[in-house]
């Protein structure tokens, strides 16, 4: 047709439709009009009539055009590929446009598209290879690879390609093997493509480059050799002035995309090793650097740009190298007058490899002697992100010497730091201060201010760390609880303040409570005060403190069980809150003083692992705390920091009060190494205080019947058969004890007879009458009771004997127990004033009236619990008698009925030896040593 | 209440912008602009909420109206002032587009200080606002006019003025109706519907009272009860209203004792009421689809259309819309009456017939070429839609009276002059296929 050829390619229709399109008021014009054209199309498309190229080249054009306006394009498949067959090139070339953008990978069209790219791939014409080569690449699908996974690297090698066609082929590979990495053999290629380095041709050279790049990643020993050509080819770029790369040369500077590949593609290697490369490529970087220091060619910023990703890929590669401490401290001296520069992106890019550098042991001292620049920066600087690099460059470059003053500066900069950074700050500024800490008082002063500060982004890793450090340091418990204490008293604290205030003061309160203005009480309230702003984990903390304190300042009990037993704890819509005071109120009200001793020890020290802050801080930027590991390896050999400090006790007592808390919301400072086995003594002490009955079986009977020197009533014996509990009262000198027994058999037991009998020693002293006859035999699961009454005649040694006897599954068992009917039972406290005490105390003055023990402290000296413990024994606590007030003095006495024995006891501390000196007087010299006796081995 | 009001033109440029309130910043007009009109995805709910500001917008053609509050105020509310406003601007310029808004922007302005008061609407009656506010200019008024105004603005009867005088007293009533169905191919009733509004147009002296009468259910069985089954089925059938709305003039008092409806009517044009019946519709036509796959490019549609109401009415403005699969290459059309055309920019058959007798029947087949696509999506076949103008209510109302008292002037119900006319309309008038 004639009409064809003077239409040419201009596409009037296309340029009719696409004005159209843009002339249109609303969407909904813009619509009605692709849907004529569409229209239009569909019933040119349709089969029965042949469409001229031009035509399908035009329509095809306009579904391209609809398509990238967001419509879905679901036909015209089929012309495009047959424009693919067409000789001319604008034809093929919508066709492959048309195909890499529209048809999916997945097509049955695909087929027929493969076919098309064979063809043109071997045909003369490079253009038409080009072509074939794009949609390729730029379909790059794993079908693709498959196809034409042989075909591009020959083209690739082959003598007779063109220069374009080898660069194309060259990009080419590369999409397909970043594809599909596994379906080709590189092995076979490797020296041809290495080879391409040496082209005449640069762009053949620069798309080798990237190529080549990526094989050396996938196999790197195939590839070796590229190093040394690389070298050379970076050294004839490097000294060639900017006019003999004519087209290559960008601003000046020579072929600054091939430099950047080169300097990036020798930093997967290490450094070469024959001399002659390796001065080769020294004497680059140094023209590299040298070139940096040459006044500029041109004031536009392209040329700077350029020159400058020269210099900085040459650094990484310094950095890669690090051997060469000349070229190191060069760099760090050309980064260093890049920290002042007025364009941000080289203040960024500056400290981003300085933070490398200092990683360096070449240049980390270079890079420390731009410290006042880097803070500085800090400061002033206008950008996020700059100033969040300086951020890390600090962390990275502070060492013992200098991590004082780095740390403060970072705490100033964290109340305006950016919010987004905070957090990272925060576990900075926690990693360091805790790694350069010389002074434990520095340590807690800034990570207190820390929370102070930026309490919001503490997050629970940074408090647990310093808890688990002022535990296992002695000499900071002191100040850091009254540091917190302090800190606490400001009107609004943070939540995590109130945690770290609780949890210190819970366990080191009493070190601070000697000054009145931090009392006990009001250690107590500023807590409380706090209390009913936080959130339900802090307060379950909270109650967990109180308990403690309970435990250390017995005479805030009262205030404090008050608190407990409120509505607003017990009936706690919190599960976890209502059962903590519920279990605290329970434990501080129904044990006795030791027992809370016991329950409520001091926390044991944590056992030492990596720390947790470091590990949370890794999890958030992995590539930046590797220069950091690295500091840490030296430090490893280098003496003292906090973490070699502390000295790590090897077993860990039982931790009983998480063991009492079912503490599934708050995971007491993340203890993930499981609770140490308890120890059997303090088991039985549990089973006592709930008085539950399905305790695991206690251990030896006879060594029950020391518990009971203080109470009157538990389990005295338990087997697996049963259970024998005793419930004790006595008035004056007389008594009656309550016997349980309990069967936990399914069967009776038959055959059962207890009966209450005496040695020797007590035949006389003690009158043993039964209220009723002990039964005979007790059923399965269930209980009996049998009541003793007993008389003390007089003074009296030992305790009665109980024996069981019972025939089990036919089988006669025996058990012989000691009833908890001991002498002090029957001893009253009486109360005196300090006078009384002193007369009586000089009238048994005789030495046969007097025992008196010193033995070393069998349990941490406590004044609070040694006196609970002493009225549990039937004495009463006389205060104000001694002048010392760690001194107990204490009266009681002991009726029988045939006479009042008046006993007198002193107790006396010696907190540095952890000894005793136990006095005990009594008008009779056998109670006073029998006393003394029963004392000694419980303080 | 409402604290601002904004009209945006298609490109979401502020053509309006009127703030009520301090609470509201100048920056709540782009918000809606990027969170709204800009959206990526197409924002369907009329209302938006923008960090805790309520936008309330309606779109009239290319314009959007758009009401902005912090308060939790009743939406409904600020949708049926929207709507007045719309009313309101339309009786004063006309069609409301771009040009229309930029060449009246004063008078916009005005007309905003007037209906809303510190975010609270005031009158919306357009009757009276076009006492005072005109588009003439500013004329002086007398003191006379001027304390007219205000009496008759603060007054108890604020949509009439006193002293109308006609020579002629006339009134027009019109039951205008649009009817929505969706019927299942089989002819099933999905679901229909007749939204129903009766317009007054009057011309009468005075201050007359008027009392409406139409065939409520409710009001004849009363009726019927009181006059004891002697006509109970006096062969007028009755409708049942679903819910029905009046005009402020109508005394709901009234209505809500007596179920009458009685009142001092506007001067001129105004809505008497609006209702809503889902029973006992009589549907004027019934569209019967026929569509089969001949081939894998070829696919035949018949549609039947039939009217079914008395032989002596003329439907009018019959258009029947077929949609086409979206790969169509092709159609060729044969109806016997009317025309049909196949509109590619709408992907469908549209079939125009200018009126059709009750109790006929016409038909339309076409035949659909296909282009095989590249996908296997299968279509998803929207329903055939139809529009028509019938004259009669297809609710079956009917008007049974309207009394005009006027105690004061010496004229009575039988010199009154009054017109009734029934307007059924189609809405969304849709069969599958």
């Amino acid at each position: 047709m004639p009409t064809v050829s003077s239409r040419g390619d201009a596409m009037r229709g296309l340029a009719v439709f696409i004005s159209d399109i843009r002339n249109c008021k609303s969407k909904e014009a813009e619509s009605k009009r692709i849907n004529k054209e569409l229209a239009n199309i569909r019933s040119k498309f349709k089969g029965d009539k042949t469409l001229d190229g031009y035509s399908k080249k035009k329509y095809v054009c306009k579904l391209l055009f609809i398509f990238l306006l967001g419509h879905d394009i679901d036909f015209g498949h089929m012309e495009a590929v047959n424009l693919l067959s067409s000789n001319k090139y604008t034809e093929k070339q919508i066709g492959y446009l048309f195909i890499s953008v529209l048809v999916s990978s997945n097509s049955d069209l695909m087929k027929l598209i493969i076919q098309n790219i064979k063809n043109d791939i071997s045909s003369p014409k490079p253009v038409h290879v080009n072509l074939a080569l794009h949609c390729i690449a730029n379909i790059g699908s794993a079908e693709m690879s498959e196809a034409f996974g042989q075909e591009v690297p020959k083209l690739l090698v082959s003598a007779h390609a063109s220069e374009s066609v080898k660069q194309s082929a060259a990009l080419c590979l590369l999409r397909l093997i970043r594809t599909l990495p596994d379906a080709m053999t590189y092995a076979e290629w490797a020296s041809r493509v290495i080879h391409l380095l040496n082209d005449q041709h640069m762009g053949v050279v620069t798309s080798a480059a990237s190529l080549i790049h990526t094989l050396s990643q996938l196999s790197p020993g195939d590839y070796k050799g590229c190093v040394s050509l690389a070298v050379s080819r970076l050294s004839r770029i490097v000294t060639s002035t900017y006019t003999d790369l004519q087209d290559y040369t960008y601003y000046f500077v020579p072929a600054p995309w091939l430099s950047v590949k080169l300097l990036r593609l020798l930093q997967c290697y290490p450094v070469p090793e024959e001399p002659a490369v390796r001065g080769r490529l020294v004497e680059c970087l140094e023209t590299i650097l040298n070139k940096c220091q040459e006044p500029p060619k041109s004031k536009k910023v392209q040329h700077s740009n350029s020159k400058n990703a020269v210099l900085f890929e040459a650094i990484n590669l310094i950095i890669h190298i690090d051997s060469e401490p000349n070229l190191l401290v060069r760099a760090c001296n050309q980064l260093g007058q890049f920290l002042q520069h007025r364009e941000t992106n080289l203040r960024y890019l500056a400290l981003e490899s300085m933070c490398l550098l200092a990683g360096s042991e070449f240049s980390a001292d270079a890079v420390k002697k731009h410290r006042e620049t880097v803070i500085n920066a800090l400061k002033t600087e206008r950008d996020v992100s700059v100033r969040q690099r300086a951020v890390d460059l600090l962390y990275a470059m502070c060492d013992k010497t200098n991590s004082e003053e780095i740390v403060a500066e970072m705490l100033a900069y964290l109340k305006k730091a950016d919010y987004a950074i905070r957090e990272e700050m925060v576990l900075k500024v926690a990693i360091l201060s805790e790694k350069y800490a010389s002074d434990y008082t520095w340590y807690v002063d800034t990570i207190l201010q820390l929370i102070r500060v930026a309490g919001d982004y503490v997050s629970e890793e940074v408090w647990h760390r310093v808890i688990q450090i002022v535990i296992n340091r002695d000499d900071a418990q002191g100040y850091a609880a009254k540091t917190v204490f302090e800190n606490l008293q400001a009107p609004a604290c943070h939540e995590n303040m109130v945690k770290v205030g609780g949890y210190i003061l819970g366990e080191f309160g009493n070190l601070i409570a000697g000054d009145e203005r931090s009392s006990p009480l009001v250690q107590f309230n500023l807590l409380h005060s706090k209390f009913h702003l936080c959130t339900p984990s802090t307060r379950a903390l909270l109650l967990s403190t109180y308990i403690k304190f309970i435990n250390l300042f017995p005479e805030i009990k009262q205030t404090i069980q008050n608190v407990l037993q409120n509505d607003n704890q017990l009936r706690n819509a919190d599960v976890e809150l209502q059962q903590r005071a519920l279990e605290y109120s329970q434990l501080s009200s129904i044990t006795s003083q030791d027992v809370l001793a016991t329950v409520l020890e001091e926390m044991p020290p944590f056992p030492e692992r990596e720390s947790s802050i470091l590990a949370k801080l890794k999890k958030k930027k992995p590539a930046s705390v590797q220069a950091i590991e690295k500091e840490e390896e030296k430090m490893k050999k280098s003496p003292p920091s906090i973490e070699n400090h502390v000295n790590v006790p090897k077993e860990v007592p039982a931790n009983t009060v998480s063991r009492l808390t079912i503490s599934n919301s708050v995971d007491l400072l993340g203890l993930s190494t499981p609770p140490a086995t308890p120890q059997q003594s303090t088991n039985s002490l549990l089973v006592d205080v709930f008085g539950s009955v399905d305790q695991p079986v206690a251990p030896k009977p006879e060594s029950n019947i020391s518990k009971f020197l203080f109470k009157n009533s538990g389990v005295l014996f338990e087997n697996n058969l049963i259970q024998v509990g005793v419930k004790c009262e006595f008035k004056e000198h007389t008594g009656r004890v309550g016997l349980f027994f309990g069967n936990k058999t399914g069967n009776q037991l038959q055959n059962f007879s207890a009966s209450v009998s005496m040695g020797a020693d007590l035949q006389g002293k003690v009158n043993i009458a039964p209220q009723k006859e002990a039964p005979t035999q007790i059923d399965g699961g269930a209980q009996v009771q049998h009541f003793v009454n007993l008389e003390c005649i007089t003074f009296f040694s030992g305790s009665p004997n109980l024996q069981l006897r019972y025939q089990h599954a036919s089988t006669p068992q025996q058990v012989t127990l000691k009833l908890p009917v001991i002498i002090n039972k029957f001893m009253e406290g009486t109360n005196m004033p300090a006078a009384d005490f002193f007369n009586r105390w000089k009238q048994l003055g005789q030495p046969v009236q007097e025992t008196q023990k010193i033995f070393q402290a069998n349990h941490p000296i406590d004044t609070e619990a040694a006196k609970t413990k002493l009225t549990g024994f039937g004495m009463s606590v006389l205060i104000n008698v001694d002048p010392n007030p760690d001194n107990l003095v204490g009266s009681g006495i002991v009726k029988t009925k045939t006479s009042q024995i008046g006993c007198l006891l002193r107790l006396e501390p010696n907190k540095e030896a952890k000894m005793y000196r136990l006095t005990v007087r009594s008008s009779v010299g056998e109670v006073a040593a029998l006393l003394c006796t029963m004392l000694e081995e419980h303080f | 209440m409402i604290g601002g009001l904004f009209l945006y033109n298609h490109k979401g440029e502020v053509l309006i912008s009127r703030i009520y309130r301090d609470d509201i910043g100048r920056n709540a007009c782009d918000a809606f602009r990027v969170n709204v009109i800009h959206a990526r995805q197409h924002v369907r709910s009329p209302v938006t909420n923008i960090a805790r500001t309520s936008f309330f917008h309606t779109k009239r053609g290319n314009i959007w109206l758009c009401a902005v509050t912090k308060q939790n105020v009743n939406a409904v509310m600020v949708f049926e002032f929207l709507m007045k406003m719309i009313e309101v601007m339309q009786s004063y310029f006309g069609k409301i587009n771009e040009e229309n808004i930029k060449n009246n922007f004063v008078l916009i302005y005005e007309l905003l200080d007037e209906v809303l008061d510190f975010g609270y609407p005031q009158k919306t009656d357009t009757g009276i606002l076009k006492t005072f506010i005109t588009q003439q200019g500013i004329k002086t008024q007398t003191k006379e006019e001027t304390t007219q105004i205000t009496s008759q603005v603060t007054g108890q009867i604020g949509w009439r003025r006193e002293g109308i005088k006609y020579r002629r007293n006339e009134l027009f009533l019109d039951v205008l109706e649009s009817v929505n169905l969706l019927m299942s191919p089989q002819g099933q009733v999905l679901s229909a519907h007749v939204a129903g509004r009766v317009v007054m147009k009057s011309f009468l002296s005075g201050m007359p009272e008027c009392k409406f009468g139409m065939n409520d259910k409710l009001v004849l069985d009363k009726g019927n009860k009181a006059t004891d089954d002697l006509s109970k089925n006096s062969g007028k059938p009755s409708i049942a209203i679903d819910d029905c709305t009046f005009h402020q003039c109508v005394k709901l008092s009234k209505f809500e004792s007596e179920r009458s409806i009685s009142f001092i009517p506007a001067d001129g044009e105004f809505e008497l009421m609006r209702y809503r019946t889902t029973k006992d519709i009589s549907l004027p036509f019934r569209v019967i689809p026929l569509v089969r796959d001949i081939a894998r490019s070829k696919m035949e549609v018949k549609v039947v259309v039939k009217s079914n109401f008395k032989p002596t009415l003329l439907a009018q403005k019959i258009e029947i819309r077929i949609p086409t699969p979206l790969n169509t290459s092709g159609v060729q059309v044969l109806c016997m009456k009317g025309k049909a055309k196949y509109k590619a920019s709408e992907n469908a058959i549209v079939w125009k017939m200018k009126r059709m007798a009750g109790m006929k029947e016409s038909q339309i087949s076409a035949e659909i070429e296909l282009l095989p696509t590249a996908e296997k999506k299968k279509w998803s076949r929207p329903p055939i839609s139809m529009n028509f103008e019938v004259p009669f209510a297809p609710s079956g109302l009917k008007v049974r009276y309207l009394k005009v008292f006027e105690p004061k002037l010496n004229y009575n119900d039988h010199d009154v002059i009054k017109w009734v006319r029934y307007i059924g309309k189609s809405g969304l008038y849709e069969t599958r296929c």
